[in-house]
């Protein structure tokens, strides 16, 4: 395990370079000064832009500026946000814990709602109930999570009054106390049963055919044979086997919840990392634009890497390959 | 031996039906994908109709200019789905959608099948080093955040080109790869069967065994794959549009204008603008899933169906 760890680990390094390689040229195909935002993008004097670019080394051949920004970067040095003029990577932080927060909120709402249709269908496979879960999938996985969201926000915030219809948390209530996080957890639900619901399906559909799967093997036989209570065989036997192909899944979330905050949170107005890469687009905002693209290029690739990793636990022939 | 062969000499045999044909009996008899390929078959041709439809539909055929008189007005019967907040027909724009929506999402499939049926069938036919190269560049293409890149990308490039071939074309540059894995993984089975030796063995080209023997019997894989896709990209091009960095707001398309839910007021208060464009593409998109499903199961010749 350690040795597929360490190939694995190794072989994103070239892709983590080319990665970098490719946000640098796109940020040199940016107007202005998109890397560091130093230049007051509102002064047009052509000696003050000249003598800036000279002073932040933007007449040095490509390969110098790529490596000064590179290894800014790794040392966190992300570059000026233009819009808020302090350090992008303060900006970004401070946005990261309710991202975070969506992020796995959204992930434990999928998991019991997948838990909870799975295993239902899974013990009554071709029941009306059984069909009925696997029309609701089918609807889910079609319906555009912006759409979703809309809809949600029409009848839940809006006619019911039951969520708030954006933000994040009370601007009245104290920080700190019982009632912010209250709050707090009140103004993330809607999102992030939005964005929960989008891979439900595919967790209950996969849960489904594993356990019907698993319900026809000789363990199961044998715990019948010896007087196991059908509760316990489903709960305890089969379920433990169940659950490990689908951890696999777990990385993958990670990159589908990436592009799946960039989306909600911009709907709910909540403000995490996907509505300042937006917000950071329509400001022209460049440098928090290219830390915040390098930062997600990063996030989804480490999402990749987990789900190897987790596969190479759960199926030990992947390793030997 | 001699029996035989006069027997089907004189009685003319039966002919088996071709697996096509087997396909498209099986469909037939699907309900849901039929309905589903009905419901958008007239989604498409009322789209496509839009500008010869719109003088019947609303008294103010023109959606492309703002008309003050006729601003936010509930549905009635001049207006069947009522106006928005610049005056426009919303059912004339729903149809006028329809057409960008559809375009964009079936060039977009376009590319993205010849792109990743293109490297997916060089890299598995190939094999050896041709395939790890091209195969290590997917992996790298599959690495990127999606929607990060076509936004970033869009916004870089949409003010040097027309603002909807740019979006086709960033969109399938950057989502070929899963057609690439699949194409690849397809081949690789296929080419270990005789025919293949065969064909080679009598001086076929490389490029002709893959065009003429092996890519139609990966054939089936690549429609229902591209039925699904097609769908997927209608979702992004909307996606993308709703968010604001999809093709450009003066073109209708079904994502810009459920945009307009994007202020609170219309949201809450004018649902008639709104929720027509997100009904039409949920029910699409589903209609679109069923005939993949429907085309899934009719292609293979296991299902019993």
């Amino acid at each position: 395990m350690l040795k597929y760890s360490i190939r694995r680990l190794l072989g994103m390094i070239p892709m983590l370079i080319l990665i970098s390689v490719v946000v640098f040229s796109l940020a040199k195909l940016m107007p202005g000064d998109s890397l560091s935002g130093e230049i007051d993008p509102n002064n047009t004097n052509p000696e003050y832009i000249a003598e800036m670019r000279e002073k932040l080394g933007y007449n040095d051949p490509l390969p110098v500026q790529y490596w000064n920004w590179i290894t800014g970067f790794v040392q966190g040095d992300f570059g000026k946000s233009t819009k808020y003029k302090r350090p992008a990577f303060d900006v970004i932080m401070e946005k990261v814990p309710n991202t975070l927060f969506l992020g796995i909120m959204s992930l434990i709402i999928t998991y019991i709602l997948a838990f909870m249709m799975g295993m239902y269908s899974g013990r009554k496979p071709y029941t009306i109930g059984d069909n009925a879960i696997a029309g609701i999938n089918y609807v889910m996985l079609a319906i555009p999570s912006f759409v979703a969201a809309v809809f949600a926000i029409y009848f839940f915030a809006f006619n019911l009054n039951w969520f708030p219809f954006g933000g994040s948390v009370d601007i009245l209530v104290e920080t700190g106390s019982a009632e912010y996080y209250l709050s707090r957890l009140h103004h993330v639900l809607l999102p992030a049963l939005v964005l929960g619901a989008m891979s439900t399906a595919s967790y209950t559909q996969f849960l489904r055919n594993d356990i019907i799967e698993n319900s026809r093997k000789d363990f199961v036989r044998t715990a019948r044979a010896k007087g196991t209570p059908m509760k316990k065989i489903y709960n305890v036997h089969i379920l433990r086997n169940s659950i490990i192909p689908l951890v696999t899944f777990l990385g993958f979330d990670f990159a589908a919840l990436i592009g799946g905050a960039i989306i909600t949170e911009t709907i709910f107005t909540y403000p995490g990392i996907g509505m300042l890469f937006l917000d950071s687009v329509t400001n022209r905002d460049y440098p928090t634009l290219m830390a915040l693209t390098m930062l997600l290029s990063f996030l989804t690739l480490a999402g990749n890497l987990i789900a190897d990793l987790l596969y190479g636990i759960v199926d030990p022939r992947i390793r030997l390959e | 031996m001699a029996s035989s062969n006069t027997l089907t000499q004189q009685k003319k045999p039966e002919r088996s039906l071709s697996p096509w044909q087997i396909a498209r009996k099986k469909f037939i008899h699907n309900k849901l994908a039929m309905i589903s390929t009905v419901f958008i078959l007239i989604v498409t041709a009322l789209s496509f109709a839009a500008p010869f439809l719109a003088p019947y539909l609303s008294p103010i055929p023109d959606v492309s200019r703002v008309n003050i008189g006729s601003m936010n007005i509930p549905p009635n019967s001049e207006h069947i789905l009522g106006t928005d907040k610049s005056g426009r027909d919303v059912l004339t724009r729903l149809f006028y959608g329809g057409r960008i929506s559809l375009v964009v999402g079936f060039s977009a499939t376009l590319m993205v099948i010849t792109l990743g049926t293109l490297v997916g069938s060089i890299a598995g036919f190939f094999g050896g080093l041709v395939d790890n190269i091209l195969m290590r560049f997917t992996d790298f293409v599959l690495n990127f955040p999606f929607l990060v890149f076509v936004i970033v990308l869009n916004t870089i490039l949409r003010d040097t080109i027309d603002g909807v071939s740019v979006l086709i074309i960033v969109i399938g540059v950057l989502s070929w790869g899963g057609v690439a894995r699949l194409v690849r993984s397809k081949i690789l089975a296929e080419k270990e069967n005789e025919y293949v030796l065969a064909a080679l063995s009598i001086g076929c080209s490389p490029m002709k065994v893959i065009r003429k023997h092996l890519l139609p019997n990966v054939m089936s894989t690549i429609i229902v794959q591209a039925t699904l896709i097609f769908a997927s990209m209608i979702v992004v091009e909307s996606a993308l549009s709703y968010l604001g960095f999809g093709v450009p707001q003066s073109v209708p398309s079904w994502g810009n204008m459920l945009s307009s839910a994007n202020e609170p007021d219309v949201l809450q208060g004018k649902p008639w603008i709104w929720m027509p464009p997100a009904l039409i593409l949920t029910l699409t998109i589903l209609s679109i899933n069923f005939i993949g499903e429907g085309l899934k199961d009719a292609l293979n010749p296991k299902s019993l169906r």
